[in-house]
């Protein structure tokens, strides 16, 4: 028995071709995640289109991702080949545990995907557009009570920002946080709570079998092929993304983070690239460079101001 | 019937030699890593999911099926024989399966947890496979209320996790409790008791708690005994199971099965409370009250049937609305997609053929997993013939393996070490161990929901009793705690020792 | 687990540590609850309240453990030899301290090493030499086929990526 196992691992540590990673992605949390999903998927893609024949991906869970961010500034700063997956709720994160650690500490390179938010109401709900929705918010706060993702995140902020647009005091809404996308979705479609808010993609199979209406979506625009109501048009100054990105280690000469941007260009134009979001129904919002550097500087001060307004952070 | 002919097809493809053969790597890769200690169901599936990538559909389905049911079987081995549960679902089967090892039935306690899977699975999947729509539209009217008087009646019957002191079984309890409040608060985002230490914002991870205290907690015990009796673990009798083994395990397989399988379908359910309430339910109902806690065989039989029902279980909301509802099942989403299949509420119809090839195939990996691992029994059994300074630095090395993967932080490796000494020193004072981590995942299970249907309700109390089904949880829960303090208060003499043995 | 220890009636000084313990475990809880936000929000529950609860609950089993220790109500342990757990400690606090600078393969060499010397194999080398095959067998599967991601050192290094 041992000696099969001794043989089966220096076969494998011979089959193995030794030579250095081109990139590691780390993930900061845990297998099964969004942002693991994310790490995950460019490691098949840039190898498959042979942009970066070796990546290993990494996870370092915690604290929204803080803890990760954190570990990932004090070990890599300097090294080229090493690379953070973040995103939207990192922002959140950072600000609601005043981590010493900020996303100013790492080297933004691209936003890659991106989630539209949604808010719906149980198929079985009188509620039929967002102004009805906003009018029973209006009249009594604490009578709408809200299903989405841990407290301070995107759904939070958006529904912080919706009640902050209509008129509504932000720390009086009844903001009901679950862990995990099944369980805010499972309360939603059992009519457990009057309204949720998640990714549209989480939605869109139950809006289209009509176990739930979508009233409104977070995106500046229309999106293609749903059919609702952008939060804009139906009269509240709100756009989320909830956005994925990936940096580079801090402290990289400009050639370093040419390249590295360079390779994610590369990534974003490949055939694989755009089979992947398909299948995960993921949009691709790819935006690199400083275009993406102000975009990150908007959303961090908007994220303050509304998690300050829901009293979040003090 | 239309189902049926579906499933018949996707066994008649399953059953092709080649289909066949991946099935049996799946389960043995399941078996292999899950039974290492320390590396529980979720991490396996994860480790081994990108596996069946680059395979046809087909093949690539049964090798996850396999390696799914695999990697859940695969926990309980090293509960029973070595006491080191490698997650939260078989911490109950350590409780009397490693008594039963202890004593020389090794063999047939895990012969009882693989037929009790095996029985279990095969239940569990047929019903997934005919009744998953109806289920799910049950598991959906329950709420926050339902759920929290769900954890109420787990956290009464806990009781059956205690041993033989109350106080020190409630003892263990409320540490993990304490425990429990460790990390950011799910409602409100506030972090308690984690002294600015990030590592300690996500709480303490039950995988690390429970390695710490059996695996290291064991080790640090049994070496420090002077004089270990003679013999423990050396087998006695036959591996197999007897004429009065099969007679009392199989109630117990089925009522796992039954306890299981819609715990496991709700979206805040899970395995492991259903190991606990299968665990009370078989103390309850026993005819053998005095072997509880010294290796009853019904103690090992209807846990790993519940746990193996609420795996099949997990996959209801999972395949009829898209719900991962644990970190497996989230994992097992994302192998899915590779297909191009959404789950969601019409998965079922829109890709009728790869739902019913993924059931044909659990079938079969079912099947596959019980041929397997009951020849292999005696090969394990032989595990507790390797020297213990070998066998015990193995353990170690793999119960660390597992939190490195994972999260290879020092503090992460530091609580695993405190909470090792702390495993030791419970046992050195009879403090029992399960009811820690038992407290840790039912504590704030129970803080969560109740704050959410308060919040819901706006803070009105009697929501918690306006259902039918919370009500009545609810009031079976106060049965069960106050009719055995009555009995006591009233009884004192003949009563009291009459139900002390099943309703302490 | 505890059956067959004898019990004495006789106090049991351990109790009154363990009581200790718990009490402090509850003050601690108490001490880190009234720094939290008070307001329930709409639950009226709010995050301090539930630890409370538990530390409560705490304080009250810490007084009943004096009690049952005052009666002399708990199991005393069989005598225990000390030298195998320092063993057993030593190993896991140096693969603690040991993981990130050296590896995974050499960290894990000591602890089973050192755990194998607790329970009284020797020498001490040859069981670092033996731990050392099975970390490398076990690096070799895990982190090169089955990609979990275990800290590497130079031998790593050195060995697979060299």
């Amino acid at each position: 028995m041992k000696h099969t196992l001794l043989g089966v691992a220096f076969a494998a540590a011979l089959a193995v071709p030794a030579f250095a990673q081109d990139y590691t992605i780390m993930a900061p949390a845990n297998p099964g995640g969004g942002w693991d999903g994310t790490a995950r998927a460019m490691q098949e893609v840039l190898q498959a289109e042979g942009i970066a024949p070796s990546v290993e991906v990494i996870n370092v869970p915690g604290a929204g991702g803080t803890v990760g961010l954190a570990q990932f500034v004090a070990d890599s700063a300097g090294d080229p080949t090493k690379l953070i997956v973040g995103g939207y709720v990192m922002v959140g994160a950072i600000l609601t545990n005043a981590s010493p650690v900020t996303l100013k500490d790492v080297t933004p390179i691209a936003r890659l995907t991106g989630d539209t938010e949604a808010i719906v109401v149980p198929a079985a709900s009188d509620i039929q557009t967002l102004g009805d929705l906003v009018e029973k918010l209006k009249a009594d706060p604490g009578s709408v009570s809200w299903a989405g993702g841990s407290a301070g995140g995107t759904d939070h902020i958006l529904v912080g920002l919706l009640a902050k647009a209509a008129g509504v005091d932000p720390t009086k809404i009844n903001y009901v946080a679950f862990s995990g996308g099944g369980e805010a979705m499972a309360a939603i479609l059992g009519n457990q709570v009057t309204a949720g808010v998640s990714s549209v993609g989480e939605f869109q199979e139950q809006v289209k079998a009509g176990t739930m209406r979508l009233l409104a979506v977070s995106s500046a625009e229309r999106l293609e092929g749903i059919d609702a109501p952008t939060i804009k048009e139906s009269g509240f100054d709100v756009v989320v993304e909830n956005w994925r990105m990936v940096a580079a280690a801090p402290g990289l000469s400009d050639e370093q983070v040419a390249k590295i941007t360079a390779d994610m260009d590369k990534l974003n134009a490949s055939a694989g690239w755009t089979k992947m979001l398909a299948d995960r129904g993921w949009a691709n919002t790819y935006l690199a460079g400083d275009a993406f550097a102000t975009q990150l500087d908007a959303d961090i001060a908007a994220t303050d101001g509304v998690l300050r307004d829901i009293g979040l952070v003090k | 019937m239309e189902s049926f002919s579906l499933l018949m097809q996707g066994l008649s493809t399953a059953l092709e030699p080649m289909i066949l053969f991946y099935a049996l790597i799946g389960v043995t890769l399941g078996t292999a890593v899950g039974v290492l200690p320390g590396i529980g169901p979720a991490l396996t599936v994860a480790l081994l999911l990108p596996v069946t990538y680059g395979l046809d559909p087909a093949g690539s389905l049964i090798m996850f099926a396999g390696i799914y049911y695999g990697g859940m079987y695969g926990g309980s081995t090293t509960s029973i024989l070595l006491n080191t549960p490698g997650e939260s679902a078989s911490i109950v089967t350590a409780i009397e399966g490693n008594q039963m090892a202890r004593q020389g039935r090794g063999g047939p306690a895990l012969a009882t947890a693989a037929i009790g899977s095996f029985v279990a699975g095969l239940i569990a999947t047929l019903l997934l496979a005919f009744l998953a729509p109806q289920v799910v539209k049950l598991a959906l009217t329950l709420g926050p209320r339902e759920y929290f008087a769900l954890m109420v009646l787990a956290f009464v019957t806990v009781s059956a996790t205690f041993g033989d002191s109350a106080l020190r079984g409630l003892t263990s309890l409320f540490l993990g409790l304490a425990l429990a409040c460790v990390g950011i608060d799910g409602l409100t985002g506030a972090a308690r008791l984690t002294y600015g230490v990030p590592q300690l914002m996500d709480g303490i991870e039950t995988t690390t708690l429970a390695v710490a205290l059996f695996a290291i907690g064991e080790a640090l015990a049994v070496a420090a005994m002077l004089d270990p009796p003679d013999g423990m673990h050396r087998v006695k009798g036959s591996v197999k199971m007897t004429r009065e083994d099969w007679r009392r395990s199989w109630k117990a397989w089925l009522r796992g099965t039954f306890i299981g399988f819609p715990i496991g379908s709700m979206p805040a359910g899970g395995a492991d409370v259903a190991s606990f309430l299968s665990y009370a339910a078989e103390r309850k109902l026993t005819k053998h009250p005095e072997e509880f806690g010294h290796g009853a065989i019904e103690g090992v039989a209807g846990p790993e049937a519940a746990n193996n029902a609420a795996a099949a279980g997990t996959l209801v909301p999972l395949l009829t609305l898209g719900l991962p509802t644990t970190a497996t099942a989230a994992i097992m989403l994302a192998g899915f997609q590779q297909f191009g299949l959404q789950p969601g509420p019409l998965l079922f119809v829109m890709n009728a053929e790869l739902v019913w090839g993924l059931i044909a195939s659990l079938l079969i990996a079912n099947v596959m997993l019980v041929v397997l691992n009951l020849p292999l029994i005696g090969l394990w059994i032989k595990l507790l013939s390797i020297p213990r300074p070998w066998l015990y630095g193995g353990i170690l090395l793999f119960a660390t393996l597992g939190t490195i993967g994972v999260n290879p932080s020092p503090v992460e490796l530091g609580m695993l070490i405190l909470f090792g000494v702390m495993g030791y020193g419970m046992r050195l004072y009879g403090y029992p161990v399960a009811p820690v981590v038992v407290g840790l995942i039912l504590g704030p299970m129970a803080e969560q929901q109740l704050r959410r249907a308060l919040s819901i309700a706006q803070g009105d109390w009697m929501t918690l009793v306006s259902t039918p089904v919370s009500a009545v949880l609810l009031g079976v829960s106060a049965v069960f705690l106050v009719v055995p303090m009555i009995m006591r208060l009233r009884g004192r003499g003949q009563v009291l020792s009459q139900v002390a043995g099943d309703a302490d | 687990m505890s059956e067959g220890f004898p019990l004495e009636r006789r106090p049991r000084w351990a109790a009154f540590v363990i009581a200790a313990g718990l009490a402090g475990l509850a003050a601690m809880i108490l001490w880190d609850a009234s720094g939290l936000k008070q307001d329930g929000g709409y639950a009226g529950v709010g995050p301090a309240d539930v630890p409370r609860i538990i530390a409560y609950g705490l304080l009250l089993l810490a007084g009943l453990t004096v009690i049952s220790g005052l009666k002399g109500d708990l199991p005393r342990p069989p005598p225990q030899a000390p030298a195998p757990v320092l063993w057993i400690m030593g190993g896991l606090i140096g693969q603690l301290l040991l993981l990130h600078v050296a590896g995974f393969i050499l960290s894990g060499a000591i602890l089973f090493g050192m755990t194998a010397r607790g329970f009284g194999q020797k020498p001490l080398w040859r069981n670092i030499l033996v731990g050392f095959a099975l970390a490398f067998v076990i690096y070799g599967i895990f982190d090169r086929l089955l990609k979990l991601n275990l800290p590497g050192g130079p031998l790593e290094l050195l060995i697979f990526r060299g």
